[in-house]
């Protein structure tokens, strides 16, 4: 995008919808309402490096690796439930220290309510239903939505991002 | 300096308090300690601000972790690792970890600036002595303030620093020095239950409503690794109130530690007979032991049991998977029976086993019951306080009327009841009224707190508690009598300071006289007592053996300055410091003095 055609695509976008397009946003290297608000801050990451890092601290905390990975099938519920319940603990301390969940709309679910703002994002709101041609400005709330408020994790690890989680040698006598 | 910095250096857990001074105007309200948070690793590559620092310390290997991760503010490349991620490496990896350092700081048994912790580490690996390890601790601390304080270094700032009640003079000397190490150059030590009890102060400024003279405050105070007693009376000076601290109970290393381990083996065998546990396994289980026993313990919760799971280790999760459940009435009945069962006031505890071959170890309490130590301390005090202060029953018991709690085990409801109701049931017994205990909040940080509110105290604002030395100190003498092959001389012990002997005074001792010769080092056996405290200054104990607990010995060497030689004849002459710590100087009649040092290298057989 040349600096002139952005110019005018941010002056239009304003005026029009009052919020810049998603692509004038990135063209300026702004955070999009789907970025996290945090990852801006911090020094540019590989792709991926920071959701391999929050895997790896959802396995150390809670071993939520092993258990995704695992075959469960063979197992009772009761046997399953007693891993979870130990398992579920720790993975919600450990998600809710790092990242601040909030939902998109906080509202009763299954109870009218109204789009937030007059007109729906896309990518924060979903239409389901008998949607008319026109997206509505109300309707029945059956999932809240989940947005990130605020991400703050520890700095990368600096190499060997790739491990989730090491071997284990024990050194017997 | 700025402000008065608490610090309580626990054994399981540190933290830090402090006030500002600037706040001090109005004389009747002191301003209010607050905690600092203390940024500490709690994994690798990850620093967080926590409320407490876990009295752990690691040494990092090689192997241990990425390169760069132990990354801390005020320190790249630290050699030494304090608090939650030491802890929790520590567990996988116990010959590098050191724990306990308190505890070994006031050993006996062990030279205690040899570097010989971790007890179990594998050859190779570094070791520290515990002195050094408190001192770890201590500048951990020291620099995560100066992180925080640009403009006012902790180096300048008035450091209190809490020790047990029970610590003897030698234990209390050495906190002193680390912390000094440390870079403390304005340090004053405190007592524990003292502080509990200034924090208990802070939060009543209308305590004077509360108490009166003549009432006996009993402080009970079980942390994680010690249990520590002391009693205040409530006394009048020009016609204010004033308190004194008129007992302190032996040292007893039982504590929350030994509930959580309890109830772990006792869930351990109720697994399948055939489970086996590794050592981390076993390590989860002590911890699920403990937050089931909080989950149970918590104040309105009504289950009847709590689960106790332990994931499989491995790959696999719920497969190996090992669950079981803390029932309610297990969990009371190991309480109540093994730690606080119902005892009569005369019930003392069993007398440790002494093997004359030990394993290098910390000395636990060889019973558990922490009422049978209550019982034997209220008897044992009240028999020898001398005061007039304490109220006792018609046997002797102390009759206390007010019972502060403090430390982790008593922020549960149900041990906090039991022991009233153990204490109500030895008064009634005495014919005297149910004491009344003083509900303190925050019993994990009031020792901090308290600590920083003695601090304001000693600028001349607030009440401060009159104790003095917490024992009394002999130096042991040989008899003179004719030499028998293979049986010492008898030995008597010379009463140097008297339990009592307050801040800033000095005794003398002129009637007694040695010759020591100049040049080479002289060596006094050193004794201490808590529980007589009526020997004066001077006075002999004809039997050592019986009462007195030989401490590390003293030893002073005098200088040959005038290149005379010869034998100088010394008294001594005891100083108890502004900051709480005692000096024995050896004073020849020309007024020249030498000061006597603990001796600390030299092994110590139990007397």
């Amino acid at each position: 995008m040349s600096r002139m055609v952005l110019a005018f695509r941010c002056l239009f976008d304003v005026l029009l919808h009052g919020r810049l397009s998603d692509q004038a946003a990135t063209a300026l290297r702004l955070g999009t309402a789907s970025a996290a608000p945090a990852s801006a801050a911090a020094p540019p990451v590989r792709p991926g490096e920071a959701a391999l890092q929050l895997l790896a601290i959802l396995q150390r905390d809670s071993r939520l690796v092993d258990f995704l990975m695992e075959d469960i099938s063979g197992y009772s519920d009761d046997q399953v439930g007693a891993a979870v319940r130990e398992l579920h603990d720790q993975c919600r301390q450990s998600l809710t220290r790092y990242v601040r969940l909030v939902p998109v709309i906080d509202a009763v679910e299954n109870a009218r309510t109204t789009v937030p703002g007059g007109t729906a994002d896309p990518s924060a709101v979903k239409f389901i239903g008998n949607v008319p041609a026109q997206p509505p400005s109300a309707g029945i709330l059956r999932h809240k939505g989940w947005r990130a408020a605020s991400i703050e994790l520890p700095p990368a690890p600096r190499d060997g991002a790739a491990v989730i989680a090491p071997a284990e040698i024990e050194v017997e006598e | 300096m700025q402000y008065v910095i608490g610090i309580d250096l626990g054994t399981t857990n540190s933290a830090l308090a402090c006030a500002p001074l600037s706040a001090l105007g109005d004389p009747h309200h002191l301003p209010s300690a607050h905690l600092m948070a203390i940024p500490q690793l709690v994994s690798p590559g990850e620093v967080r601000d926590e409320p407490l620092l876990p009295s752990f310390l690691y040494l990092p290997g090689p192997a241990d972790f990425p390169e760069g991760s132990l990354a801390l503010p005020w320190d790249q490349k630290p050699d030494a690792i304090a608090g939650s991620l030491a802890q929790k490496r520590g567990a996988e990896n116990p010959g590098r970890l050191v724990s306990s350092a308190k505890s070994w700081l006031s050993h006996t048994g062990v030279d205690r600036t040899a570097a010989i912790l971790p007890v179990n580490a594998p050859d190779g690996v570094r070791k520290l002595s515990p002195v050094e390890a408190s001192l770890r601790y201590l500048e951990h601390l020291k620099r995560a303030w100066n992180s925080r304080h640009e403009d006012a270094p902790f180096e300048e700032q008035q450091i209190l620093v809490t020790v047990p009640a029970s610590f003897d003079a030698v234990a209390r000397d050495l906190t002193l020095r680390a912390a000094e190490e440390a870079g403390c150059r304005d340090v004053v030590l405190l007592e524990e239950p003292q502080a509990a009890f200034y924090a208990w102060i802070e939060r009543h400024p209308d305590w004077r409503e509360r108490v009166e003279v003549g009432d006996l405050i009993l402080v009970i105070d079980i942390g994680g690794g010690t249990t520590d007693f002391t009693l205040i009376a409530v006394t009048e000076n020009a016609g204010e109130l004033a308190l004194e601290r008129i007992a302190v109970g032996e040292h007893i290393l039982l504590g929350g530690d030994n509930i959580d381990l309890a109830l772990a083996r006792f869930i351990e065998q109720q697994l399948a007979p055939k489970t086996r546990l590794d050592m981390l396994q076993l390590h989860a289980l002590w911890q699920q032991c403990r937050g089931a026993k909080e989950t149970l313990l918590a104040e309105g919760s009504a289950q009847k049991d709590a689960p106790v799971t332990i994931l499989g280790r491995g790959t696999g999760v719920v497969g190996g998977t090992i669950k079981a459940k803390l029932r309610r009435d297990d969990l009371e009945r190991i309480l109540l029976d093994g730690f606080f069962p119902a005892v009569s006031s005369d019930d003392m505890p069993q007398r440790v086993r002494r093997v004359a071959l030990q394993e290098i170890g910390l000395p636990y309490a060889a019973d558990a019951a922490v009422t049978k130590h209550l019982a034997q301390f209220l008897r044992q005090h009240a028999s020898t306080a001398q005061r007039g202060a304490v109220r006792r029953g018609p046997s002797g018991l102390a009759c206390p009327t007010h019972v502060l709690f403090n430390g982790g085990v008593l922020r549960a409801n149900l041990i906090r009841d039991r022991l009233m109701d153990i204490v109500h049931g030895w008064l009634t017994w005495e014919g005297m009224p149910p004491a009344v205990p003083l509900t303190g909040d925050d019993l994990v940080h009031a020792v901090a707190r308290g600590a920083a509110y003695y601090g304001l105290a000693r600028h001349g604002r607030g009440v401060r508690i009159r104790g003095g030395i917490a024992r009394t100190y002999y130096v042991g003498i040989e008899t003179a009598m004719p030499s028998v092959p293979g049986i010492p001389a008898p030995l008597k012990a010379l009463t140097v300071a008297q339990f009592g002997m307050e801040e800033g005074s000095s005794a003398s001792i002129p009637d007694r006289e040695f010759g020591l010769v100049v040049g080479e080092p002289a060596e006094f056996r050193f004794f201490s007592s808590s529980t007589r405290k009526d020997d004066p200054p001077g006075s002999m104990v004809e039997d050592v053996r019986e009462e007195l607990q030989e401490l590390t010995p003293m030893e002073v060497s005098l200088t040959d300055e005038g290149g005379a030689g010869g034998v100088v004849p010394v008294s001594f002459e005891t100083v108890v410091t502004e900051t709480g710590v005692l000096q024995l100087w050896c004073v020849a009649r020309d007024g020249r003095r030498w000061k006597l040092e603990f001796n600390v290298r030299e092994r110590i057989a139990p007397a």
